[in-house]
């Protein structure tokens, strides 16, 4: 991966992955993170492993499209578009501990990856491999990880049963 | 991009010239819509302007071109008008990673005195590894200029109309993705150009680990999967939101839905994304359920030395071959493109819960169960059990 193609991507997400948090406008907000997502795509595509980069694209433009429609109707826009993100003492406490923890975490790894073109250098995109790791080294993640995700789709549902909804149960 | 400048050059020649296939195909699809809708509902349709109303197409251009510019004054400005360019970006990025023919193999050659190595033109606007994966994320894509202008024209039919677009697009998203994997677990990759190349031949496959060969059928796709080629043609309806899938622009209920505020050339734009898709799904249909740029029986290099034999170079022979060879495939498409058309003027729009039901409570269903059959099956027949 070229160095120049690496920095220009990355201080591309860098922005638009700030103006996700310091827009006012929470349509904008989520409108920028698909940006940020596009983008990452490009660097997975750069990164030589296209198949994360499609599947970048394809799962998380669809999660950012939910949010933004979960924005839409969610949101008073006239009232909240001001108020969304400006606090009380308590959200505060949550968002500098975030905020922290994201800054240990990074600065941790920030100044280990010197050779930035050496990333990715030297790999082949190999469908093959990477289903067979998902299947045997990574195998109790995977399955733990699908369980947890039915655990949400079951929660989802029951929670808007109580609620009513548009069919007849 | 390539080695050096020809290669290069060649290669920027032929994104335009595919981007432009795409485009300049829109006004003879609606000249296509008015004329088969109009013969479909026992009408005439536009036949005054010109021979069999060919030229109402420049007409039409003129009237999209000079109509008035107009801006919702209390939209959102920018968003109104990046909307309808980025309903035309993923259309044309899906296009453009099909491969519309056999590659064209260059020998080296003398020009300007200096040679030229040889060369492999993939006819196509550029070659993924991942191919199917790429299209399905990037028209994944198609529903946010819907929302954005939905959100931007500030108008409450719009905003209906963006949401149903939304939820449509993700409904039927899940069905389109599975339905898909039945054919992919049987091809065993993710490349349009190997899809093509498996389909070549008579229909041959593996029962009980023996290989069983079906002479008077090709190799296509369609007769391993014919309930994948189904739902995938139905999610297809979905999500180039055509009747009976045009819930977003229901114009009984919504007015015209998320585009009710544009005019002109912002709205033929969005005529272009949406026949856009159409052709994308069209070239899908054909590349995974109908052999794509190949004829029945007759492989690649059959066609190539066919033409080879008229005495042509073996650049030239390459070149004939890969451009008859677009020919069988666009013959193809545009048989898509026509049911697309059909099927938009035969059946009433569906009611919103049924369209909801008929993603969720029976494509999904029904697509996941393809999957696991398939997936047994493909490991049962292709085991040597004796």
């Amino acid at each position: 991966m070229s160095p120049t193609i690496f920095y220009s991507l990355s201080i591309v997400l860098v922005v638009f992955s700030l103006l996700v948090v310091l827009c006012k406008n929470p349509l904008h907000s989520a409108l920028f993170l698909a940006l940020a997502m596009i983008d990452l795509a490009f660097i997975f595509f750069e990164l030589k492993a296209p198949f994360i980069a499609a599947v970048q694209l394809m799962v998380y433009a669809g999660a950012v499209m939910v949010m933004f429609v979960m924005v839409l109707m969610l949101f008073d826009l006239k009232e909240d578009e001001e108020s969304a993100f400006s606090g009380n003492p308590v959200i505060n406490v949550f968002k500098f501990l975030s905020a922290g923890l994201l800054c240990w975490a990074i600065s941790s790894k920030l100044f280990s990856y010197g050779d930035v073109a050496g990333l990715g250098a030297g790999k082949e995109f190999d469908i093959k491999a990477l289903g067979t790791t998902l299947y045997t080294k990574y195998i109790f993640a995977f399955e733990a990880l699908g369980l947890l995700l039915l655990l949400i789709a079951v929660g989802a549902v029951a929670l808007s049963r109580t609620k009513g909804g548009t069919h007849d149960s | 991009m390539g080695a050096d400048i020809f290669e290069i050059s060649i290669n920027i020649i032929k994104i335009l010239v595919i981007f432009l296939l795409m485009v300049q195909i829109v006004p003879l699809l609606v000249w296509v819509e008015r004329r088969g809708s109009a013969f479909i509902q026992n009408r005439f349709g536009p036949n005054r302007v010109g021979p069999l109303g060919l030229t109402q197409l420049l007409a039409d251009a003129v009237k999209f071109l000079f109509k008035e510019e107009f801006v919702p004054s209390k939209g959102k400005k920018f968003l109104f008008y990046a909307a309808p360019v980025i309903a035309l970006v993923p259309g044309a990025l899906a296009f453009a990673s099909i491969p519309l023919s056999a590659p064209i193999l260059v020998d080296a050659f003398e020009m300007f005195g200096k040679s030229w190595g040889p060369y492999r033109f993939a006819f196509q606007g550029f070659e993924m590894g991942v191919g199917i994966v790429f299209v399905l994320g990037i028209s994944s894509l198609g529903a946010y200029a819907l929302l954005m202008a939905g959100w931007a024209s500030n108008n409450k039919y719009s905003m209906y109309g963006a949401l149903r677009a939304c939820a449509q697009m993700i409904s039927y998203e899940l069905a389109l993705g599975l339905a898909l994997v039945g054919i992919l677990l049987i091809y065993g990759t993710f490349d349009f150009a190997e899809m093509v190349a498996y389909q070549e031949g008579p229909l041959s496959f593996f029962f009980m680990g023996k290989e069983v060969i079906v002479p008077f059928l090709p190799n296509w796709g369609i007769f391993y999967q014919p309930l994948g080629a189904v739902l995938l043609f139905c999610a297809m309806f979905a999500e180039t939101n055509r009747t009976p899938f045009d819930l977003p622009e229901a114009e009984a209920e919504l007015v015209a839905g998320y585009h009710t505020e544009y005019g002109g050339l912002k709205m033929l734009m969005f005529y272009i994304g949406e026949y856009g898709h159409m052709l994308v799904a069209s070239a899908l249909m054909a590349t995974f359920y109908f052999g794509g740029y190949n004829l029945p029986f007759i492989s690649t290099e059959a066609v190539n030395a066919f033409f080879a034999g008229f005495g042509f170079s073996a650049t030239k022979a390459s070149i004939v071959t890969a451009f008859a060879l677009h020919v069988v495939l666009f013959t193809k498409i545009l048989l898509f493109l026509w049911v697309f058309i059909w099927v938009r003027w035969t059946l009433p729009r569906f009611r919103y819960d049924q369209l909801m039901d008929l993603g969720w409570k029976t494509m999904l269903p029904w697509a996941l169960a393809n999957t696991i059959i398939t997936a047994a099956l493909v490991l049962l027949m292709r085991t040597e059990w004796l």
